[in-house]
């Protein structure tokens, strides 16, 4: 077949734009989300594993290793159906610290910038000629279709709008921390257009070449070569090694790297993918042995692997070789377009940040974006160099073969990230250097040398692969166990390792604020930058900009650290952040931050099972014993940070365990702030009745503490002190009511010897002015007697008065419970009150339902309403309005006494239940009148209490509410 | 080390198809698609394995 040049330029081009297509409207947000962030779309953009190596390359694998050829599919397969293992854990060390690539991921974990420069070159030689692959896969099939010499013009062209595409969607100035949706989606476009493709070949080559698989089964009878070539695989030897590689291809790869956890969406859709992943390529693969057959069966002279292409043309079908080779374009150009911005990033982070960094004065992102676009642009134009000079000696199975044992490399070192925390930087270094050495000399050399009689079996590959393999990781394990790792690294290897809690010290920052942290990195970052990361970091842990506890800034801190770690690297990001916002005190022993491992452990609380499991429902039970307990309980650390604050706590104090864990103790509010730092400093270790105002309000509580001593120096530590604080205000409350009405009671016994002893003679000097009286009618001394007579009536009241409420203070409980009618007592009440003619005159109105009624006793009721009506009218000034009323609330019945009088001055209004005490002019009251409502309404079972001014606005008034049970049995029946 | 009761199920239902079915796969009669059969069952298997949702997802 013969296509004119022009025609497949166009055609490719055209493909290319619908890619430009896709991507630029997912961008513009015309795809719905639910779609874009679909786990489908995330398997299919992991597809771009399926490079030409699986389009191309496994047509000639199949041929001579048989089923070996599916090794690729098997190995990176296995990774992720076994993504709890790997995949999962570093997709949340990824998200969490923002490691864009595995460059950043060793330089996290073994905390050295030359871990990741080192893994970046070693990535870099290794990448380069997998892109220098693709470039020449697209340039020879091209050169197959047209027959003309055109592979240098083809290769440039496709160079020119891969590069195109890479920077407009894949290095915004945001690159590195958000997901390329419209990247995304084109790469989920590529693998869908690819595996259509390479499907529609295939089913073309079972029904068009062999006419059904029957077909395929008779013509197989005649090639028993290909047979027993396919059947009688060597699974013990090369498929092992080809399946481990492309196993640690899914992380070592930059392009897998990048597109499984840099656009990955969360857990969920690694999950989905775990299986849909291997399912792609079991579709993917299905295919090859077919393509392969009808490719020979046709009799073509074309290289086996360009059958996909070639079989149209073979069978006469144009169109089919069309698509074969859009297929090969899809697959090529999404690998290049991936793994030139996965490389620009490691690039920049690892080789050109650690040398020369933007300047305060320069707009930082601006700066990022246009060296990762310039980085782009080299690298694929590197691939295209690489190509370009090479000469098509050797061969694309050799080719891809070697760049994916470099990947291999990175297997120990990987591994140790999770499961080995012993390891060091010294030792991965050593490991990885031996490794390549390996790799480089007995590999990559003889295979890109000059002799073409250098195969991959002749150098038996899987053997140096291997070898390389155990070098380093012997190296790896034997330089960490005898060299000394540093604490940084030992923290960090701490937390990456999956079964270690992380153990983060509880330390204080020298910048005290977030707006202090701006000022901090404005330095570095330049103010702009500082303000906007400073800012997104807090949205991101939804922190408030006020928020100054240790414990926020520590967590703004780290958030800070991860977020610039997307930007600049994780070396560069921990150097700024190290050298900015250092931490001031590096608490004693280290103590650990207890809320950061208690959370940790929530969000790890389903993978527990077992004896962890039971461990953790006990920590929680106790945590909840402590939350729940009706004493205040605070725990602090040895800085006085505020580790614990339960809900009595919460109560007591009116602050929320929220705004007080991770606070210091000096930042609460006082009085609870005095009052706790005081009660600390002092020897004693409980204090009782300790008095103070809150909120207008009297309140008392005992204090206690407890110091934690260190348990062991070894294990965690949680030195600090707990305090307890109970409330006992209320037990203040009724000491003082039971103290009363002793008094009231020891008062109304003495008053009753007083009546008794005092009536009887006054009673006697009051018969004999009588007597005098009359006998010295209309004479001085009659009217002297007539004044005695005046005087000891006034005695007599006076007396009768404290008989009358010794009466009612003995009496308690003492009475018959019968059914009072609110309504009508207040009538009763009206009726006493109208008869006394030498009072001022009032107004005194009533609101009551008929229906209210109380149990209680009607004459103690009427004493007591008539008392408070009689004061009322007292304080009001004449032709004012005294308003009786009642009213239900739930069960209980208010009854309230209301004047417009001048109140009670806050001065007196402790006392004015005490006997005696009267504001009155002598002789105008005795001061009995409130004392004995108190007792009477305290016999009832109801309650008083007096709101003074009842009218806010004036300041005048005052209002008595009395509180009964309501009686509602009489309304039912 | 803590291991997934997925990883646990998957390990042990490959390794156990894959004691299985070599002979059968590698039979002379067999038909060529016999692996990706094999494949197939393993998806199925890992499908179900993975099905829980994950719990711990913010």
């Amino acid at each position: 077949m013969s296509l004119d040049l022009s025609t497949l330029f166009i055609l490719g081009s055209s493909y290319l734009l619908l890619l430009f297509g896709v991507a630029y409207i997912t961008d513009r947000g015309w795809i719905p989300t639910s779609i874009v962030q679909s786990p489908v779309v995330y398997v299919l953009a992991l597809g771009v594993f399926a490079s030409i190596w699986a389009y191309y390359t496994s047509i000639g694998n199949a041929l001579e290793s048989g089923y070996g050829y599916l090794a690729n599919s098997i190995g990176i397969s296995l990774a992720f159906l076994f993504s709890p293992l790997l995949l999962k854990p570093l997709l949340e060390l990824s998200r969490t610290y923002q490691l864009s690539s595995l460059a950043d991921l060793v330089a996290f974990r073994y905390q050295s910038p030359w871990a990741g420069t080192v893994a970046t070159i070693v990535i870099l030689v290794g990448v380069t000629p997998l892109l220098a692959l693709q470039i020449r896969a697209v340039a020879d099939t091209a050169n197959l279709l047209t027959e003309e010499s055109s592979e240098v013009l083809v290769a440039a062209g496709f160079c020119v709008l891969i590069t195109l595409f890479a920077i407009l969607f894949g290095t915004s100035r945001r690159a590195g921390r958000t997901r390329h949706d419209g990247l995304v989606m084109a790469i989920a476009f590529e693998s869908l257009a690819k595996l259509a493709a390479y499907l529609a070949v295939g089913v073309f080559a079972v029904y068009g070449a062999f006419g059904g698989l029957d077909g395929i089964d008779l013509w197989l009878q005649s090639r028993p070569d290909l047979v027993s070539g396919l059947k009688e695989t060597d699974y013990f030897s090369s498929f092992h090694v080809s399946a481990l590689l492309f196993f640690t291809a899914a992380v070592a790869m930059p392009h897998m790297f990048y597109m499984t956890f840099n656009e990955s969406n969360g857990q969920a859709s690694l999950t989905f993918a775990s299986w849909a992943l291997p399912l792609y390529f079991l579709l993917i693969s299905l295919p090859v042995l077919p393509i392969l057959w009808a490719g020979i069966q046709s009799g073509s002279d074309v290289q086996v692997e360009y059958f996909p292409v070639i079989i149209g043309a073979a069978y006469d079908y144009p169109m089919l070789t069309l698509v074969g080779y859009l297929g090969g374009l899809s697959a090529a150009s999404g690998l290049i377009i991936v793994i030139t911005l996965a490389l620009s990033n490691m690039c920049l982070n690892h080789l050109i940040l650690p040398v020369t960094q933007p300047s305060a004065k320069q707009d930082i992102y601006r700066w990022l974006a246009w060296h990762r676009r310039v980085l782009t642009t080299a690298l694929i134009w590197a691939g295209f160099l690489v190509h370009y000079l090479s000469e098509n000696t050797t061969s694309v199975q050799a080719i891809g073969t070697v760049a994916f044992s470099a990947g291999l490399q990175f297997l120990p070192g990987i591994v140790a990230i999770l499961y080995w925390p012993q390891g060091n930087k010294k030792g991965f270094l050593a490991g990885l250097l031996s490794g390549v050495a390996i790799w480089l000399g007995f590999l990559l050399i003889p295979l890109f040398g000059d002799d073409p009689t250098i195969t991959l079996t002749s150098i038996n590959w899987s053997s140096i692969a291997a070898l390389s393999l155990m070098v380093n990781a012997a190296l790896f394990i034997g330089i960490s166990l005898t060299t000394t790792t540093t604490d940084k690294e030992r923290n960090s290897a701490d937390i990456c390792a999956l079964d270690t809690i992380r153990r983060r010290i509880r330390s204080g920052l020298v910048a005290k604020s977030p707006e202090e942290f701006v000022r901090s990195l404005s330095k570095p970052l330049g103010q702009e930058a500082a303000n906007r990361e400073v800012n997104q970091a807090l949205k991101d842990l939804k922190i408030r900009y006020d928020d100054n506890r240790p414990s926020s800034l520590r967590l703004l801190r780290g958030r800070l650290e991860a977020n610039l770690s997307g930007l600049l690297g994780p070396s560069i990001a921990g150097d700024i952040i190290d050298s900015y916002l250092p931490f001031s005190i590096v608490a004693r022993h280290g103590s650990t931050d207890l809320n950061v491992i208690e959370s940790r452990i929530e969000s790890y609380r389903s993978n527990l099972s077992g004896m962890a499991a039971d461990l953790d429902n006990l920590r929680r039970y106790h945590r909840q014993v402590l939350l729940e307990l009706p004493l205040g309980v605070c725990s602090l650390s040895t800085e006085d940070e505020i580790v614990m604050w339960n809900q009595a706590l919460t109560e007591i104090t009116g602050i929320d365990a929220g705004e007080a864990v991770g606070s210091q103790l000096q930042d609460l509010p006082n009085p609870w702030y005095e009052l706790l730092h005081q009660f600390l400093r002092e020897d004693e270790h409980h204090t009782y009745k300790n008095n103070f105002q809150l909120n207008g309000q009297k309140k008392s509580v005992n204090l206690h503490k407890a110091y934690i001593d260190q348990s062991d120096p070894r294990e965690l530590n949680h030195e600090g002190v707990i305090l307890l604080i109970e409330d006992i205000s209320e037990t203040e409350i009724l000491e003082a009511g039971l103290t009363h009405s002793e008094r009231l009671a020891s008062i109304g016994r003495l008053a009753a010897g007083v009546a008794h002893e005092i009536g009887n003679p006054i009673t006697g000097i009051a018969c004999l002015a009588q007597t005098i009286r009359d006998e010295y009618q209309g004479k001085e001394l009659g009217q002297l007697a007539t004044q005695i007579i005046e005087q000891t009536d006034r005695t007599s009241k006076i007396l009768q008065s404290l008989v009358n409420f010794a009466h009612a203070g003995a009496s308690l409980g003492s009475y018959e419970k019968q059914v009072v009618n609110v309504r009508q007592c207040m009538q009763e009440t009206l009726t006493l009150i109208s008869l006394d003619k030498k009072s001022k005159e009032i107004r005194i109105s009533t609101q009551c339902d008929e229906s209210l009624n109380i149990l209680g006793d009607a004459q103690k009721l009427l004493q007591v309403m008539v008392n408070l009506v009689n004061n009322a009218r007292d304080a009001s000034a004449a032709g004012s309005e005294v308003l009786m009323a009642a009213h239900q609330a739930d069960d209980q019945i208010k009854i309230t006494v209301t004047d417009n009088g001048i109140g009670i001055p806050e001065a007196i209004r402790d006392r004015v239940f005490d006997p005696f005490f009267t504001t009155k002019e002598a002789g105008e009251g005795t001061g009995l009148g409130l004392s004995m409502v108190f007792s009477i309404v305290e016999d009832l079972g109801g309650d008083i209490d007096i709101l003074s001014p009842c009218n806010k606005n004036h300041g005048t008034g005052t209002q008595v509410i009395l509180t009964f049970s309501g009686y509602f049995g009489a309304s039912e029946a | 080390m803590y291991i997934p009761r997925t990883i646990l199920i998957l390990i042990v239902v490959i390794y156990l198809l894959f004691l299985v079915s070599v002979d059968w796969i590698n039979q002379p009669s067999g038909a060529w698609y016999r692996p990706f059969f094999l494949g197939l069952l393993i998806i199925l298997v890992a499908s179900w394995a993975h099905r829980g949702r994950d719990s711990d997802e913010p």
